[in-house]
């Protein structure tokens, strides 16, 4: 319907030959006739403009002249490569980090889960807050009171987790983290089978057969997604359990696990402390929404149960411990511990991108000066305002487009990186990938950058006289213009010094915690994990293998001492193994408890073995066995503070607050080691020969050369006593505290990265300003130095207007970085001010990148040729 | 309406209803080309004209116009008001001696 160009074209071709036709026949000559036809006719491109806007709207028209213009612009732009590459890296780097995050905030905070209807599935939490405990799980007769009572939630699940010996599927012996699960508990979680079927009701009880389900990563990992899994019959533990199905993929939680079993084939949940004993709590539990029922109703539901059960058995729940009940979505509670650090990565990125777009603006700023002369003959030739705008905005179009692009491509592998990063506080991090909502995310990023470019540059006034002379001259810095570019590499240095203020606290902090002192020798000392056998737990043969193992491994060349005890420190969770203890002739005063103290159990040479020194008395022997006299030793915070005038040695204690049964004669006093928190806090411990009581399930062995290469030779040696010994995660102590330390390690590392990336660009943005207005004042420096300026007054001269930049800057930084810090903490609840360190740290980085960055065009300023100078306008 | 009125006995194209215009009005009225194709088309736009190739007597494809029922219509209605207006005008021009 629309008629094209050609044919418009086509009509005008066939109106001139009809004219020239008529005219040759009232006699002109056919030269005359042509030009007296065009003539008439006027001008032809106007003539078929008017005709075509009479089909196509002004919209029609801006676009084909944006399109031109974007045409114009790319091929401007493949010229100026200098100034296009640097605006695309230093954009595709903020669209990158920006894409990167989003991704990794989209997929924890705001995906949604696997789980059928997660929104009805809720995770109910017992916390006791008065002891520090944020999860204090829950016991079966507590679950069996809920289960009876509540009416607003349909189903229940309850989780436990247990570790296994597992062999089988003919792999070497391994521990696997098994859950234990009841068997509504898939029901609730609303979680498929990816292969065979899940567990269900007639698995619960004593009386089912021992059944497990695979989890999805254990089995593509561990076992190369076998099909033929289904139906297998492995030993877990003391037990025989059949693999009945593989889980979906799904989000692990509360812990992840390689297999969930069910009930029957934990002997220890079939005990009768598990049963009956309400303060035995292990188990967490989830329930799903009865139909109708609101999660505001089901908690106030639970809470009031819960209240009554306190009520009814207040010998389980301390009026100390504060015990409440907390009830969120199970989506909440995944998302709650990461979402502080995601905020504040996210708000990362955008400070990174932020100095992106100002620098890139620096960089356009810069340029439109030098090409305000150009403007300027268009604004004369007629070109409007909004033609002039066009013509940049297609500039900058074309360059975020690019950036944008680069950045997408650069999202990938990042967001990989935070992903993992992010795993340690939320499992689902790891569902993480770049799709089309980040896509749109870089596009609007580059659009919105783009626009912003377009409006930065001042346009010449069209009516302004000058407009024409300046097109003769070259560039010209106006006040206006010098002023904005000033402002763009102020905020730079601002934003670069958040940032690095904020990493350099991370580093700090990360620093502070890797050379603290432990009292551990980290070095030599290689910590391996020989759990309880499959064969059965404790007992004889346990020490007694204990015992074999060290001697055996005692003699292996290289060795220099062997020592078991039950907790490697950092690595293996030990919060709970305190116990209240009575001390001979320490009478708590009115009011107070008995001291709590940590409770350990080690063999003999243990303290030498990691380097812990007596400090007086004895360390165990060989002789503190089952049959000899009961013997302990406590550690320095606890012989200070229960006999602080007196000698703790040779007095006795008993580990329980009544002060009855059994006492033991302390023989030693041994320096302060904290095996719970790499950052060493005095800790009250009491430990006790493993000959007496319990057993051992950690072997420490102290090497004189390198650790790591002992490792097999003591896997051997464990293998040829007890063939079906799993023997794990042989590791330097020093390494466990390198693997605790990996979220501080990676917090520090990221947040450098940006502040890396940051203070590069804001280097090149200071340096690109200087430059350019040293450039643009060749001829005042001529005159300056025909006035007698000595080349090193003019060098100071652009170097004091680095630092002025810089410093106002910082000053802008420190003031912005405080009050955000001040904003996030009302927001977040904990957030540490760096710390003064740190902070003048990032200051002096940033002078003296500054100094750097004006230092090239500075010595370009003192080399001014006064005469060329003068006569270059 | 001036150009509905040349099309008013036959397709013509773009040329001939210039020359047409020019002819009836005695030379006195010349539409010039660069607003007589614009017109044309929007013409066609608004459905009174209808386009159609055709071979001009220069022996080339050229556009030929023609009026469409709606075009007809318009032209009617505006042949009214343009006689009314004339009418009008007349009158207040030229006041009819019997009514002084």
């Amino acid at each position: 319907m629309k008629p094209d160009m050609n044919e418009l074209d086509e009509e005008i071709r066939g109106h001139m030959a009809l004219s020239i036709k008529e005219r040759i026949e009232r006699g002109e000559d056919p030269e005359a006739a042509r030009r007296a036809a065009l003539r008439e006719f006027g001008y032809v491109p106007a003539v078929r403009d008017s005709m075509r806007r009479v089909w196509y709207s002004r919209c029609y028209d801006e676009a084909e002249a944006l399109a031109r213009d974007l045409r114009f612009a790319l091929r401007f732009l493949v010229r100026a490569k200098g100034l296009t590459g640097a605006v695309v890296v230093t954009l595709a780097l903020g669209i990158g980090a920006n894409a990167a995050i989003f991704s990794v905030v989209r997929s924890v905070l705001l995906s949604p889960l696997v789980n059928r209807d997660a929104d009805r599935l809720i995770y109910i939490r017992q916390t006791a807050l008065g002891i520090g405990t944020e999860n204090l799980t829950f016991s079966v007769p507590e679950i069996d009171d809920f289960k009876s009572r509540v009416k607003t939630i349909a189903a229940f699940g309850d989780f436990s987790t247990v570790d296994f010996t597992l062999i089988g599927f003919g792999m070497d012996p391994r521990i696997v983290k098994a859950g234990v699960v009841n068997g509504s508990f898939f029901g609730v979680m609303g979680l498929r089978p990816a292969l065979g079927r899940l567990l269900n009701a007639s698995d619960d009880g004593p009386g089912a057969a021992g059944v497990a389900v695979l989890t999805h990563r254990f089995w593509t990992t561990a076992l190369q997604s076998d099909p033929a899994v289904i139906g297998k019959k492995i030993r877990l533990g003391p037990g025989v359990a059949t693999v009945v199905g593989v889980l979906e993929p799904s989000v692990p939680y509360p812990e992840e696990t390689q297999i969930i079993a069910n009930v029957v084939t934990s002997p220890h949940h079939l005990g009768a402390t598990m049963v009956t004993d309400r303060r035995h709590r292990m188990t967490e539990l989830f329930g799903r929404l009865a139909t109708g029922a609101s999660l505001e109703a089901a908690r106030a539901e639970l809470q009031d149960v819960h209240a009554s059960i306190m009520r009814e058995h207040p010998e389980a729940y301390s009026a100390r411990a504060q015990v409440q009940l907390r009830v969120t979505t199970l989506r909440d509670q995944l998302a709650s511990p990461a979402r502080t650090i995601l905020l504040l990565l996210l708000a990362a990125a955008a400070v990174v991108f932020v100095i992106a777009c100002s620098n890139v603006a620096n960089l356009i700023l810069a340029r439109s000066v030098r090409r305000e002369a150009e403007l300027a003959v268009r604004a004369v030739l007629g070109a409007g305002r909004g033609a002039l705008r066009r013509t940049l905005l297609a500039e900058s179009l074309v360059l975020c487009a690019a950036g944008a692009m680069l950045g997408l491509m650069l999202a990938s592998p990042l967001t990989t990186v935070v992903a993992r990063y992010a795993a340690r506080f939320s499992v689902r991090a790891l569902e993480a990938t770049v799709d089309a909502g980040v896509l749109w995310l870089g596009a609007g990023l580059a659009v919105v950058a783009a626009v912003l470019l377009a409006y930065v540059p001042r346009l010449p006034a069209p009516d302004r006289a000058g407009g024409l002379r300046l097109a003769g001259g070259s560039a010209r810095m106006t006040a206006g213009t010098n002023r904005r570019l000033r402002i763009f590499a102020t905020i730079q240095i601002a934003c670069s010094f958040v940032l690095l203020a904020g990493a350099g606290m991370l580093v700090a902090t990360l620093t502070a915690l890797q050379t603290a002192n432990t009292g551990y020798d980290m070095r030599q000392v290689l910590a391996i994990d020989v759990p309880p056998s499959a064969t059965g737990v404790g007992g004889a043969a346990a020490l007694d293998f204990f015992q074999e193992a060290t001697r055996r491994i005692g003699e292996l060349p290289g060795v220099q001492g062997v020592a078991a005890g039950m907790v490697v420190p950092w690595r293996d969770p030990s919060s709970g193994m305190k116990l209240q203890f009575a001390f001979e002739g320490y009478q708590p005063a009115d009011g107070e408890e008995n001291p709590t103290c940590r409770f350990r159990l080690v063999s003999s040479r243990f303290f030498e073995v990691l380097g812990v020194p007596v400090i007086a008395g004895r360390e165990f022997t060989d002789e503190d066995r089952n049959g000899s006299e009961l013997v302990a030793i406590v550690s320095q915070s606890v012989a200070q503070r229960l006999f602080p005038n007196s000698d703790a040695v040779n007095r006795r204690l008993w580990w329980n607050s009544l002060g009855n049964g059994q006492p033991r004669r302390i023989v030693g006093v041994v320096a302060d080691v904290d095996d719970e928190d790499v950052v060493q806090k005095p800790s009250m411990t009491v430990y006790h020969p493993v000959r007496q009581m319990g057993y051992a399930t950690r072997l420490f062995v102290r090497a004189t050369g390198d650790p790591y290469a002992l490792a097999p030779s003591v896997t051997r040696v464990i293998r040829e006593i007890s063939a079906d010994k799993a023997v794990e995660r042989p590791t330097t102590l020093e390494d466990v505290r390198a693997q605790v330390l990996t979220p501080e390690r990676l917090n520090a590392f990221v947040f450098s990265a940006f502040g890396g990336i940051a203070l590069l660009i804001a280097v090149v943005g200071v340096a690109g300003v200087l430059a350019f207005s040293v450039s643009a004042r060749t001829r005042e420096f001529g005159v300056r130095m025909a006035l007698g300026s000595t080349p090193s007054q003019l060098l100071t001269r652009v170097l004091k207007e680095g630092a002025v930049i810089v410093t106002v800057g910082i000053t802008a930084g420190a003031v912005f970085g405080y009050v955000l810090a001040r904003v996030a903490s009302t927001y977040l609840g904990t957030t540490r001010m760096p710390g003064m360190l740190p902070a003048v740290g990032a200051a002096a980085v940033l002078i003296a990148a500054g100094v750097i960055a004006s230092l090239l065009p500075a010595a370009r300023a003192s080399r001014v040729d006064v005469l060329q100078a003068l006569r270059s306008e | 309406m001036l150009i509905l009125r040349t099309l008013q006995w036959g397709p013509r194209h773009g040329h001939g209803i210039g020359q047409a215009i020019r002819a009836q009005s005695d030379d006195l009225l010349r539409v010039e080309t660069g607003s007589l194709y614009p017109a044309l088309h929007r013409l066609v736009r608004r459905g009174w004209l209808k386009a159609e190739w055709g071979i001009s007597e220069a022996n080339q494809r050229a556009k030929y116009y023609r009026l469409t029922a709606a075009g007809k219509a318009q032209l009617a209605r505006e042949s009214d008001w343009w006689s009314q207006l004339v009418h009008t005008i007349g009158l207040i021009m030229n006041p009819e001696p019997n009514k002084e």
